[in-house]
C-alpha cells in the first residue's frame, strides 16, 4: 500500500498479479461475460492506481477495498445492460437456481489469496439455501430489498429478515479476516 | 460482512494480453504529463504569435488610419478652399446619356487657375470608351482629363487650367476611346462656353 501510494509502478504490477484473477473472477460472477468483465478489470486498475490515496487503512484492508471497487463497477454495467432486455434473457439462462455456488478448482489453490477464498467460500456454504439466495440477489445482482421480495415472491419484511441474519452469520464467521496483502 | 464475499467467487485466470492493456491504461497518465505540457507550449507559443501579428496588424492599421485621415483633410481643405473662395465661379451642366439625366459641375477657380470638377448620374461607358472633358480656349479645345465611367457613381476631379498664354473660355464633354483623342472625334455630351 505504501509503495502504490509513493507510485510506484512495480507495486502496480505485483498488485495486478495478485489480485487481477480475483477481480476478474468476481466482475465474471456479476456479468457472465469475458469481454465485459475485463473491461471490468481495467477499470478497476485504473481507479485503484490514481485513487489509492483515498483508501483509508483504518476504514479496512486493502483487497475489500478492490473487490468492493470491482462490484460497484461491474453492477454498474449490469444495470446498463439491463436497460437493454435482448440481453437480459441471456442473463437469466446462465444465472441458474445452481449458479451461486461453484465449486473451487483444485488447480487454483495456487493463486494468492486462495486460503481466504476458501473461508469465505465455506462462510456463504454454511448459510441456509433461503438466506444465501437473498445475500447472493443482494451482492452479485445489486438487487435493492423490495426487488429480491418480487424476485422470490416473499414480503419484503422477510427478505429484510434473512438479509440481517445472514449478514449477523457471515459477520461471525470472517470477522477474522486479514488482508493477505501488505 | 459484504466487504468479504467477492472473495467467495473462484478466480478467473486473466488472458496474458489483459495485463500490458491494463498497465498501459492506468499509466498512461503519468506518461501523457510530457505530452500535455508540450500540447500547452504549443498554445501558449501560437498564442504569443498570435497576439504579435495581431499588435503589428493593428500598428500598420493605424498608421494607415491616420494617413488616410491626413489626406481627406487635405482634401476636405482644397474643396473648401475652392467651394467658398470669392474668386470660384459655379456652373452646373445638365447632361443626358444613355437615356440618363445627369449633371456636370465645375467649380472654376480662377486665381489659383484650376477647377474642381464633379461628375453625377453620367451613365457607365461601354468598355471600350470612356467620356472625356475639353478646355474650350482661344487655340481650340485642349484635353483636360479622361474618365472611363465603369460603375454608376459620382466622380470628382481637380484639373489644373491649360498654361499661361492659352484663354478657358468653355468646356466640353466627348466620348472617345478609352485611352482618349488628342482632339474631340466622338459623340458631345455638352459643350459650354463660360
Amino acid at each position: 500500500m505504501r509503495r502504490l501510494k509513493a507510485r510506484d509502478e512495480h507495486a502496480l504490477r505485483e498488485l495486478y498479479e495478485a489480485l487481477a484473477p480475483w477481480v476478474l473472477g468476481l466482475a465474471y460472477r456479476i456479468l457472465h461475460d469475458e469481454d465485459e468483465a475485463e473491461e471490468v478489470v481495467s477499470d478497476v486498475f485504473v481507479k485503484v492506481w490514481r485513487h489509492v490515496h483515498r483508501h483509508d487503512p483504518r476504514r479496512g484492508p486493502l483487497v475489500p477495498w478492490v473487490l468492493s471497487i470491482t462490484r460497484n463497477r461491474a453492477l454498474d454495467e449490469l444495470r446498463r445492460r439491463r436497460r437493454w432486455w435482448r440481453k437480459a434473457d441471456r442473463l437469466g439462462q446462465a444465472q441458474g437456481p445452481g449458479d451461486e455456488l461453484e465449486n473451487p478448482a483444485p488447480h487454483e489453490a495456487t493463486v494468492p489469496g486462495w486460503p481466504l477464498h476458501r473461508e469465505v467460500h465455506a462462510a456463504l456454504a454454511t448459510l441456509p439455501d433461503e438466506l444465501r439466495r437473498v445475500v447472493t440477489l443482494a451482492y452479485f445482482e445489486g438487487l435493492s430489498h423490495s426487488q429480491i421480495a418480487r424476485r422470490l415472491q416473499q414480503p419484503l419484511g422477510t427478505v429484510k429478515t434473512r438479509l440481517r441474519a445472514a449478514h449477523h452469520k457471515l459477520t461471525d464467521q470472517l470477522a477474522h479476516l486479514k488482508d493477505w496483502l501488505e | 460482512m459484504t466487504d468479504w464475499l467477492g472473495m467467495s467467487v473462484p478466480p478467473r485466470t486473466p488472458r496474458p494480453e489483459l495485463k500490458g492493456r491494463v498497465l498501459a491504461r492506468a499509466l498512461a497518465r503519468r506518461r501523457r504529463w510530457p505530452l500535455a505540457v508540450a500540447a500547452a507550449l504549443v498554445v501558449v507559443a501560437a498564442g504569443v504569435g498570435s497576439a504579435w501579428w495581431a499588435q503589428r496588424t493593428i500598428t500598420a492599421l493605424a498608421a494607415e488610419r491616420d494617413r488616410l485621415a491626413a489626406r481627406v483633410a487635405a482634401l476636405e481643405d482644397t474643396v473648401s478652399s475652392f467651394i467658398h473662395d470669392p474668386a470660384t465661379r459655379l456652373v452646373q451642366v445638365p447632361v443626358s446619356t444613355g437615356g440618363r439625366v445627369g449633371s456636370v459641375t465645375i467649380f472654376a477657380d480662377s486665381a489659383r487657375h484650376r477647377w474642381l470638377v464633379r461628375c453625377d448620374g453620367l451613365a457607365p461607358n461601354a468598355r471600350d470608351q470612356a467620356y472625356q472633358l475639353w478646355f474650350v480656349t482661344d487655340k481650340g479645345m485642349q484635353p483636360a482629363a479622361v474618365m472611363a465611367m465603369d460603375r454608376d457613381q459620382p466622380m470628382v476631379m481637380g484639373l489644373p487650367l491649360p498654361r499661361a498664354g492659352e484663354q478657358v473660355r468653355g468646356a466640353a464633354m466627348t466620348i472617345e476611346p478609352r485611352a482618349g483623342s488628342a482632339s474631340p472625334s466622338g459623340p458631345m455630351v455638352f459643350h459650354l462656353e463660360l
